[in-house]
Order: structure tokens, then sequence, then C-alpha cells
């Protein structure tokens, strides 16, 4: 049953509908191996090619380059319904005019290859699988008449019901709200983790994406950016474009100079840092995590800045509260704003005034360059 | 009127003191809306439709018409194998024409509501749909003679073609010719409702259909048709009460060898016979009733629109 999925070099390209050139690349070169039995999530912002790249996993649109093989099955040029793919889509695409049972056993009734015909089997299938999604008790409602989170159930029940060997699930969590979406979460790893078969879960937060996935896919304007484990891409982002995805990391652009990196007024020691990755594409930037940084209130300046540790004078902007944690918001020449998160578990809330001078430390080792 | 408007607007200040009071003068305002619309219907639909009924059963003598009641007219319908012959003829014609403009018009409606992606060519297949209505009713009638006569269009070219030696003249001036007529005439009422459902048609409910496995013809018979139904509903409707009163068709294209209920009013009326002319008009609207109400049986259209 767990059969891995290979691309190979999937191109797609988009007509420009002003120019007569080639067009825009939604997908370049796209190579990945995805085992059998895993939870993928697919990161990216609006536009990067995540949905593309499910269509043409699904069959729904071919790629204009590069192959893909699901097992040992070529993929390319065989019909999205011969293909043995789920896809659960974003808005659930329901059946409008069928109950809850109906839009579960639509797969299994009418496919083409080995329908089931059955009524006991296809009952006794359906009914496996609404107790499996959780929704027993609601078969004979309309689609209409169930909430948001059992309409999200319907669809994936729909889908898991005709043992795919592969689901793709197009943002899945992206219409529920953020109590369900929690919820929602744990629930399909379970559901995942019970058949045994790959999900990947397309999704633009980088929250869901490092919850849920065992591994993560970065894809950057259609380019595959890193495709590593959760811990691996938060710690050791492969390009400054993953670390600004990642909404946790303060971005400096500059450059390298006789050993330390140089952005505006501020000057990063580089010994003790990682070495740069050179092969990363983009214009150089040091990465520093907003966690990892340490403000000294100005006149401290000296006392409590470690030996070796790189800082940076900021003026204090804003802070926002939220809950476990306060993150100051500060300008400095270097950057626009550097933003610093607390934990209040291990820190004291700081009491800073409007434009306040500061200076801020971090340990070099800390700090993700590219070069 | 002047008064409820200017309550209306002074309503916002009181409203949270009395907003029952508010929000039955609300509604009360918003019937008056309907008002002008009940009037007009009250004024020259009921009424007539009830005098229609009345009067088919006044007296009719050879030059004049009298309030007196009798069931004569009513009798003579029913006992003449030419008028009750007519309101088969009428109800075949109807079932034909219905099957031709469904075969006709669906297919069409299935390309340019759902095979043809963009909105803007799909709404100008539906104007191209409509540009035979840019002439006269008439016009679109006669022109089918020069096309189907014995020395029409079809006879001289399927001859030039060699197909048939001897022109065949069963294409004109019989119900076959009535029948071609009307379903070109009122296809167009069948393929805009179906397109316009299809339209709406979610295109990711036929890539899921897909993704599930299923072929074309099952995604067309458990997801499109099913889905397209008030839209046929809605267009047979539409097609049913025009083709069920028409009688300019049969008129013009068929000899006067197809006699419709429509064409009997038209010649009942023009020999001042009023009270038999009623009795066909009450039974044709009892007719366009009870077709209408078993096609809204087939869909719940508040449902589904």
């Amino acid at each position: 049953m767990a059969e891995g999925l290979s691309l190979d070099c999937v191109t797609r390209r988009y007509p420009d509908p002003q120019s007569k050139g080639p067009g825009k690349l939604a997908l370049d070169r796209i190579s990945a191996s995805i085992a059998g039995d895993e939870y993928i999530t697919l990161l990216g912002a609006s536009g990067a090619g995540k949905t593309v790249l499910l269509r043409v996993i699904a069959g729904f649109e071919p790629p204009d380059a590069g192959s893909l093989r699901l097992g040992a099955q070529p993929l390319n040029g065989l019909a999205a319904h011969r293909r043995g793919i789920g896809f659960v889509f974003q808005n659930f695409a329901l059946f409008p005019h069928l109950s809850v049972r109906a839009n579960i056993g639509f797969g299994l009734a009418n496919r083409a290859i080995e329908p089931v015909r059955d009524p006991a089997v296809l009952r006794r299938r359906v009914d496996a699988m609404i107790e499996l999604v959780g929704l027993g008790g609601l078969e004979a409602r309309g689609v209409g008449q169930i909430s948001g989170g059992q309409r999200q159930r319907v669809a994936l029940a729909r889908t898991l019901v005709t043992d795919p060997k592969l689901v793709l699930l197009d943002e899945p969590l992206g219409a529920l709200d953020a109590n369900l979406r929690l919820r929602m979460r744990g629930e399909l790893r379970r559901i995942r983790a019970q058949l045994g078969i790959t999900f990947l879960h397309v999704t633009g937060n980088e929250t869901e994406a490092l919850a849920m996935g065992d591994r993560v896919m970065v894809l950057d304007r259609g380019r595959l950016a890193q495709f590593d484990r959760p811990e691996v891409i938060y710690a050791r982002p492969a390009s400054a474009e993953v670390a600004k995805f990642l909404n946790c990391y303060n971005i400096f652009p500059g450059r390298v100079g006789d050993g330390r990196f140089l952005a505006g007024d501020g000057a990063f020691p580089l010994d003790g840092a990682p070495p740069p990755a050179t092969a990363a594409p983009g214009a150089p930037a040091y990465c520093i995590r907003q966690d990892l940084i340490r403000i000294l209130p100005d006149g401290t300046e000296t006392d409590g800045a470690a030996a070796g540790e790189a800082g940076l004078a900021v003026r204090f902007i804003a802070s926002e509260y939220s809950g476990a944690a306060v993150t100051y918001f500060f300008a400095s020449a270097a950057a626009p704003t550097v933003a610093v998160e607390a934990h209040l578990g291990h820190h004291r809330p700081l009491e800073l005034q409007p434009e306040q001078p500061c200076r801020l430390v971090w340990n070099p080792a800390d700090a993700v360059v590219f070069a | 009127m002047g008064q409820s408007m200017s309550d209306a607007r002074a309503m916002p200040a009181t409203a949270s003191e009395t907003p029952l009071a508010g929000g039955a003068r609300r509604s009360l305002a918003s019937y008056a809306l309907i008002l002008p619309g009940v009037v007009w219907m009250l004024l020259f639909l009921v009424l007539p439709m009830l005098m229609m009924v009345y009067v088919s059963f006044w007296t009719q003598t050879t030059f004049k018409i009298e309030p007196i009641l009798t069931t004569k007219s009513w009798v003579m319908f029913f006992s003449s194998p030419t008028y009750v012959g007519a309101l088969w003829t009428t109800l075949r014609i109807w079932l034909i024409v219905l099957a031709a403009t469904i075969v006709v018009g669906y297919p069409t409606a299935l390309f340019v509501g759902l095979f043809v992606r963009s909105k803007t060519l799909s709404t100008a297949l539906l104007v191209l749909c409509v540009i035979p209505f840019w002439t006269s009713f008439l016009i679109r009638v006669l022109a089918w003679r020069p096309m189907l006569g014995e020395q029409g269009a079809i006879n001289i070219l399927l001859r030039a073609a060699h197909i048939i030696h001897q022109p065949i003249d069963a294409l004109l001036f019989t119900e076959l010719s009535v029948i071609i007529g009307m379903t070109q005439i009122y296809c167009v009422f069948m393929v805009g409702p179906i397109a316009f459902m299809l339209g709406r048609i979610d295109p990711n409910l036929i890539e899921a259909a897909r993704d599930l496995g299923a072929g074309f013809g099952r995604i067309f018979t458990r997801i499109i048709l099913p889905l397209s139904m008030p839209g046929v509903v809605v267009g047979a409707i539409f097609v049913s009460v025009m083709v069920l009163g028409e009688f300019a068709t049969s008129a013009a294209l068929s000899g006067r060898k197809v006699n419709l209920l429509g064409n009997i009013i038209v010649t009942q009326v023009g020999s001042l016979k009023w009270a038999f002319a009623a009795v066909v008009g009450v039974v044709l609207t009892v007719v366009m009733g009870i077709v209408v109400s078993l096609f809204l049986r087939i869909v719940d259209l508040r449902r589904e629109l």
C-alpha cells in the first residue's frame, strides 16, 4: 500500500497573457523523493507554486517537463481518475446534492477501476470510514446542514475511503476557525498514522508546516528551496528566503568583509558562526532568530555583553504582548525593524520607553549567514 | 406613502425604545413594495382569467353572446372529434418539441456553460444563440418556407448532392415542419437556463469526482446532470408555456393542416365565437397549470436557485 512519490525536474509554465514570451515558471525543476509513509507539509508564500505542484501530482494539469512516479508506476500521461491519488480541496468541493453518506461513498461506487457494486460492502466500508473520521450520526444529513469542521471530515473521508496511495491536501485547515484548526492538526496526524499512507499537505502557515510535517518542503517562486525535517528547517534555513517564510528570523542584508558581516552600521563577527552558505541563491544576508537575542537597555552596554557576543545599537519602537511571550520591535540602521521575542517564563517584561536607545546582543554561533 | 416614508426616516431615533413596533412598521412598509405588482396582476391577470371562465358558460348564438349560463360550449368542445383531436395534437407537438429542444439544447448548454472556460467567450456564445431574436417572429417562421419547400434549399442541396432524385415534399406543410420551426425558435429558452446552472457548478466538484476515480460518463450522470436539473426544469417550463400557447408557427408552416388549441382560439375569436374561444382558453390554461406544477414537482426550485 505504501508507495513513495518521486518527482524529477518537474516544470510547469503558465503562458503570460501580456507578452508572447515563454511565460512565467510556476514550477521550476522540482525534484524530490517522498517515502511511502510520511506526513509532508509544503510551505510557501501565496504564488509560490504550492497548489500548482499539487494539481500536477493529482493529474489536473500536465507538467511541461520532468517526470513523476508513484512507486513503480509512471504518472506522466495517466488520467487523474486512474492515478490512485486523493485530493482534498481547500473549499472541500463536496457534492451539494448528495448526503454525507453518498458523498463519502461516491468514489467507491462510481470509480472506473474496480467499482464497489455490492451495496453491503459499500455500506460497510463507508461506515468504517465514518467511524474513523468521527462523523457518526450525520450520515443522512445534506452537506449544507453540517458545520465547517464536519465538512472537512467528509472531504477527508470521501478521499480516504477509496484507499489512495497518496493524499494531497490543499490548505485543508484554511477554511476552519482557529480553534478547530488546532484540533484538526492532531486529528489529521492521527488518521494518517492509522492508515500508514503519505499525506502531502499544502499550507501557507509556517507554524502549521513545522508542527505537522515529518518533513517540510519549502517552495520559493516555483523552486524547491529546502526539504528537510522541521527542526533543521527552523534552525538552519537553506536560504534567506526560507528564513523569511519561517517568520522568526531577523534578516540583515549586507556583505562579508574581513572576517565580519557588514550590515549598515553593524558589524557582526563571523568567527564562531557556522561557515557562510555560499551556494544559497540571493543577496548576502545575516539571519538571527528572534528568540535568541538578548536586550540590554542602554547604559549597561559593556556590563551585560559577554566577550565575543555580536551586538547592534537600536532604538525601541513598540512591543506586542501575546500571552506567553512579548515581542519587542526596534529600529536600526542595519534593518528597518528588528524583532526580539522574549518568553515570559524565562524573562521579566522590560519597561522600555519609545525611542529609548538599547543594545541587542546574541551568540554569533546562533546566526545563519548567507554570502 | 409620504407619511410612512417620514416614519421610516424617524425610526432610528426611536428604534431602541420600541424595537418590535419599529420592526412591524418596517415590514408594513416593505409590503408597500409589492403593491403595484399585486394591483397589476389582479387587474390584468386574475380578473381576466375569472372573466374567461365566466364567459365560457355564456350562451352563444350566431351573431351575439348573452350572459345566460349554459354548458353548451363545453359539451360542444368535448363531443367534437376535431376539437378533442386538437387538444391531443397540441399535447403531442408539445412533447416532441420539448424533447427536441432538450436534445439539441442540452449539449449546446453543456459546451457553453461547462467546457468554455472563459466567461467572456461563454457570454458571447449565449448572445449568438439570441441573434435570431433580432428579427421578427414572423420572419423567423416564414424563413423556413424557402428552406423546407419542394423547391427549397434543402431539397436543392440534397438533389445536387445526388442523395435524392425526387424532391421530398414531406418537409413543408406537415407536422414535421411545425416541429422543426418550433424547435429552432424555442431552443434558446432551453439553452439559457441550463447553461446558467452549468456555469454555476464549481469546477473543483468535477475535479474532485475525477480524483475519486470516476470517468466522464459517471461524472455526467451523477454530478453534472443532477446539478443542472433546475436549469432543465426552468427551460422546460419556458418552452412548454410558449409551445402550448402557439398558433403562428403552425399557421405559417402547416398549411392549416395542423390545428393546435391556439389556432382554434384565433379562428373562433375571428368569427366572434367568444364563448367557445373562452372554453378553449380555459382548457389551455388548465393544461399549462398542470404541466408547470408537474415540472415544479421534479425540482425544488426555491432550494436550488
